[in-house]
């Protein structure tokens, strides 16, 4: 990450020299600007859903909810950590039902558990499903399209569905491939 | 969307129902859930701010463009149309940025045409890599990110070129 990071911001920060001196100052303001804003805007989400997942921790409805997910998420994550594949299973349930916001809380929660107990495989995994897209209704598609006057703005599905079907296996196989345990 | 928006309220009702079945304290349960909201954002800050930064770098400096237009074969002889060429280069580092692409492209291509369709199924199959390896990887002290950033660069490269695909005859 921090080669890519320094090549990109190198590379433009040249090219920004070159051509457009002045503008770099202004872009790496608007860069800032966008982080305050958004992590105001991840902060209200954040308080919905930590405060709505301690309920269903607290209620039972989680425990119940990963005892019947565990065994299939525990395999693809390769790891035995109860509380860890509990929140793995809601970051990724809310990622196919493409709750906004949802997926966020939990999914750092859960590759902060596992790097914490070295489970790296079990991060990892998890990050490249999340990376890969595993939304079962391309909503935000969907609506653009219907802004923009489609005949019939929901015919993307199934490719969409196909590709991202695609994209989250050929990911998981990437990592069953290439990360060690 | 129809779906989500009763999904939505239903899911919170039944939660909600069930707690207070369960005699769980709502109010007292629900604000040490948020308890936790403030120091995740202060976690995530730094390294959501560095890849904002780059990304705003990356789309004013000049050089998304020139990467696209440099691509711009390859991405031809992939099957992959060269407008989306922006699209798929902007979308690994900016949610918001892509967005905004996509709905230029639908604005000048058309929802319908091959090029608006391919577009949406890129833009939703794939997902904001840099930016969710920021924010998924903020507290943890040893970041060793490239293998799985590149695995799902690649894997989302793979699934637009077969989007593009798919969009011939799906």
């Amino acid at each position: 990450m921090n080669a890519i990071f320094s090549a990109i911001f190198l590379l433009s920060a040249v090219l920004f020299l070159i051509f457009d001196p002045d503008g770099f100052l202004p872009a790496l303001l608007s860069g800032g600007e966008k982080a305050a804003t958004l992590s105001l805007s991840l902060l209200a989400v954040y308080c919905v859903w930590l405060g709505f997942f301690k309920v269903m921790e607290q209620s039972g409805v989680s425990e119940k909810l990963s005892r019947i997910l565990a065994p299939a998420a525990g395999k693809l994550l390769r790891t035995r950590d109860k509380e860890g594949i509990s929140l793995a299973v809601y970051n990724l349930s809310a990622n196919l039902l493409g709750l906004p916001g949802a997926p966020t809380p939990l999914g750092v929660k859960a590759t902060e558990r596992f790097c914490a107990r070295g489970e790296r495989y079990a991060a990892c995994m998890l990050f490249v499903l999340n990376a890969t897209s595993l939304q079962l209704l391309p909503a935000t598609a969907i609506a653009l399209r219907a802004a923009a006057g489609s005949a019939s703005p929901a015919d993307i599905f199934l490719p969409t569905l196909l590709c991202t079907a695609l994209t989250s296996l050929l990911g998981a196989l990437g990592v069953r491939c290439f990360v060690r345990r | 969307m129809n779906f989500l928006s009763l999904l939505l309220p239903l899911l919170f009702v039944g939660v909600f129902s069930y707690a207070l079945f369960r005699r769980v304290k709502l109010y007292d349960c629900f604000a040490e859930g948020v308890r936790g909201a403030i120091p995740l954002v202060v976690s995530l800050f730094p390294y959501l701010a560095a890849i904002l930064i780059l990304s705003e770098l990356f789309s004013r400096s000049g050089l998304s463009s020139a990467l696209s237009a440099f691509l711009s074969p390859a991405f031809r002889a992939l099957g992959i149309p060269e407008e989306i060429a922006p699209l798929v280069l902007v979308k690994p580092f900016s949610g918001s940025g892509s967005t905004a692409l996509l709905s230029e492209l639908l604005a000048s291509y058309g929802a319908d045409s091959y090029v608006g369709r391919c577009a949406c199924v890129c833009y939703g199959s794939s997902e904001t890599v840099f930016y969710i390896s920021a924010v998924y990887f903020a507290s943890v002290k040893d970041k060793k990110l490239f293998l799985p950033v590149v695995i799902a660069l690649v894997a989302n490269f793979v699934g637009v070129i077969a989007g593009c695909f798919f969009c011939r005859f799906l």
